[in-house]
């Protein structure tokens, strides 16, 4: 018994010289996977338009009904996507979301993508369906709208 | 505590809410002093109805509310409703996919087992192995957060085959953490069976033989540590357990040290499948379109979750959902042996015995009916009740 109680004791004295296994979140944070699926982005092209043409296919796949997205159509003075329609509206619902990724998968223009932010607490529910804005990514300041 | 009059005996209710349930159920020992006399178990408190949201989405919505019958073993349960689906569908789905399915099952029940482990020691008062096994556990989660971008939830499934592909980096990554857990599961298995503080509170404890394990229908682990020689793996393979067999891993004390022992033993044989499927992983497609509607026809789908046998009915009506699911999880097969084990053992044996049948309680809580004699109606009209209310709470005022 008093072998045993060694035995276990200098298991617990040699780990006493092994660094800490445990992060201090938040002041550290654990770099997620490469594929971590984590809060939506909106991406842009390279030349700042818009990669979303509204066509709500991420909303019709979406399992938790999570997205909502409304189109309108592009005119040569308000130009925001390559095609004829952008979204007007793109809200996610972040309370509803599951993150499964399928959005991303059925987007035919990778205009959606989840990416790696996951500290997504709020103190109220309306600040949880992220509108457009929140999701798109800035605007290449260098490059004019127009297209 | 409670006494009761009648029987002259002290009945313990625990919970439903308590501080050492992990998740609600309630439990009322029958105790003698500090001896166990009888036991009854409570169970439904986390009832969802998801298999009747099931009927109202799509077959595609449903893989990922399926998925989340279970937060830990949440894969097994995606793959056996894609199983399912995909035979209702007549589709062939890639060797391939099929082999990642596997190895994602494979790493879940890795994940799953290393987390029993921990949850039994911690009931055990070995908080030591708790904090160890699930420190390494981390290594297989991180694992699966490369391969499949999360940690529990996985959407690795798709209807028709599997979303994420395995390169050369991703194999690397796999081999080094299950070679790390491979070295640190025989320290493990060292440790649960020679340790002689923790093998005094789980060898001999909660003996179960073979005829009551297959008396009350147990299933996985907890029947294999008791001789039963049942493993869907082996008796019906899926997925690609015929070109990556498992061998089944049997122990005949049927006490709660050797549901442990098979637990951990388990832990070589995933080990050891995978590295089979990454070495010889067949190439080709990820998946084969799925048609949106399934003709009306109906379909069973049985796996070997890490808790036991996970049982799927399927269907279909010809529309694009499902007309019916049904959903029957190992836990509620393993939950029947804990009153029989319990009587007989000190209450602080209690938890251990819990704990050895790896209890899940929010994915067995589902809609069960029994059938009672004919003449024992339960039947009252809405006059009766209400008489009912009348007259008790009259009773209750005075």
């Amino acid at each position: 018994m008093i072998g045993e109680i060694l035995k276990g004791m200098s298991i617990t004295f040699k780990t006493m010289f092994q660094p800490p296994t445990t992060v201090s979140y938040p002041e550290v944070k654990k770099p997620v996977a490469e594929r971590f699926r984590g809060r939506h982005e909106l991406k842009r092209y390279d030349n700042g338009l818009e990669r979303c043409i509204g066509c709500s296919l991420c909303a019709a796949a979406c399992p938790a009904d999570a997205i909502f997205v409304e189109a309108a159509e592009n005119t040569d003075e308000e130009r925001y996507s390559p095609g004829e329609r952008y979204a007007k509206v793109y809200e996610i619902n972040m309370l509803r979301c599951i993150f499964c990724g399928y959005c991303e998968d059925a987007c035919p223009t990778e205009a959606v993508v989840l990416e790696k932010n996951y500290e997504l607490a709020s103190y109220s529910r309306e600040s949880l369906i992220y509108t457009k804005d929140m999701l798109l990514v800035p605007h290449p300041a260098d490059i004019q709208k127009t297209a | 505590m409670q006494k009761n009059d009648q029987a002259d005996k002290f009945i313990i209710p625990i919970g439903p809410q308590h501080p050492a349930l992990k998740e609600p159920g309630h439990f009322e020992f029958t105790v003698d002093g500090e001896i166990v006399t009888g036991a009854t178990i409570r169970l439904g408190y986390v009832h969802r109805g998801i298999e009747k949201a099931t009927e109202s989405r799509t077959w595609v919505q449903n893989l990922y509310l399926l998925e989340r019958v279970c937060g830990i073993c949440s894969h097994i349960h995606a793959t056996a409703y894609c199983l399912g689906v995909e035979r209702l569908a007549g589709l062939s789905v890639p060797p391939r996919a099929q082999a990642i399915r596997e190895l994602v099952v494979e790493l879940e029940r890795i994940h799953s087992h290393m987390l029993w482990l921990g949850v039994a020691a911690h009931e055990a008062g070995f908080d030591t192995l708790f904090m160890y096994s699930w420190r390494d556990r981390e290594t297989v989660m991180d694992i699966l957060e490369g391969l499949t971008g999360n940690r529990v939830h996985y959407s690795a499934n798709i209807l028709g085959g599997v979303k994420i592909d395995v390169d050369a980096e991703q194999t690397k990554t796999i081999l080094q953490g299950v070679d790390f857990l491979e070295k640190r599961t025989h320290h493990y298995l060292d440790v649960v069976t020679t340790d002689s503080a923790f093998v005094q509170r789980t060898a001999g404890i909660a003996v179960m033989s073979k005829a009551v394990a297959e008396h009350f229908g147990a299933v996985g682990p907890t029947a294999r540590a008791s001789g039963v020689t049942q493993d869907i793996r082996i008796d019906a393979p899926y997925l690609a357990y015929e070109d990556f067999p498992v061998e089944i891993v049997l122990d005949t004390a049927g006490d709660l040290k050797a549901r442990f022992v098979v637990r951990v033993q388990e832990l070589f044989q995933s080990y050891q499948v995978i590295r089979a499927i990454l070495d010889k992983l067949p190439a080709g497609e990820l998946a084969v379109t799925m048609p949106r509607r399934i003709k009306e026809n109906e379909t069973i789908s049985r796996v070997e979750a890490p808790r036991g046998e996970l049982f799927y009915y399927l269907k279909s009506n010809g529309t694009d959902k499902p007309e019916r699911i049904k959903i029957r999880t190992p836990s509620i097969c393993n939950f029947g042996t804990v009153p029989a084990l319990a009587a007989g053992h000190q209450l602080a044996d209690m938890p251990m015995i819990l704990a050895g049948i790896d209890p899940c309680f929010s994915c067995n809580d589902r809609m069960v009916t029994i059938h009672r004699p004919a003449d024992d109606s339960q039947t009252w009209t809405w006059e009766m009740l209400r008489q009912y209310g009348i007259s008790y709470y009259r009773e209750k005022e005075r």
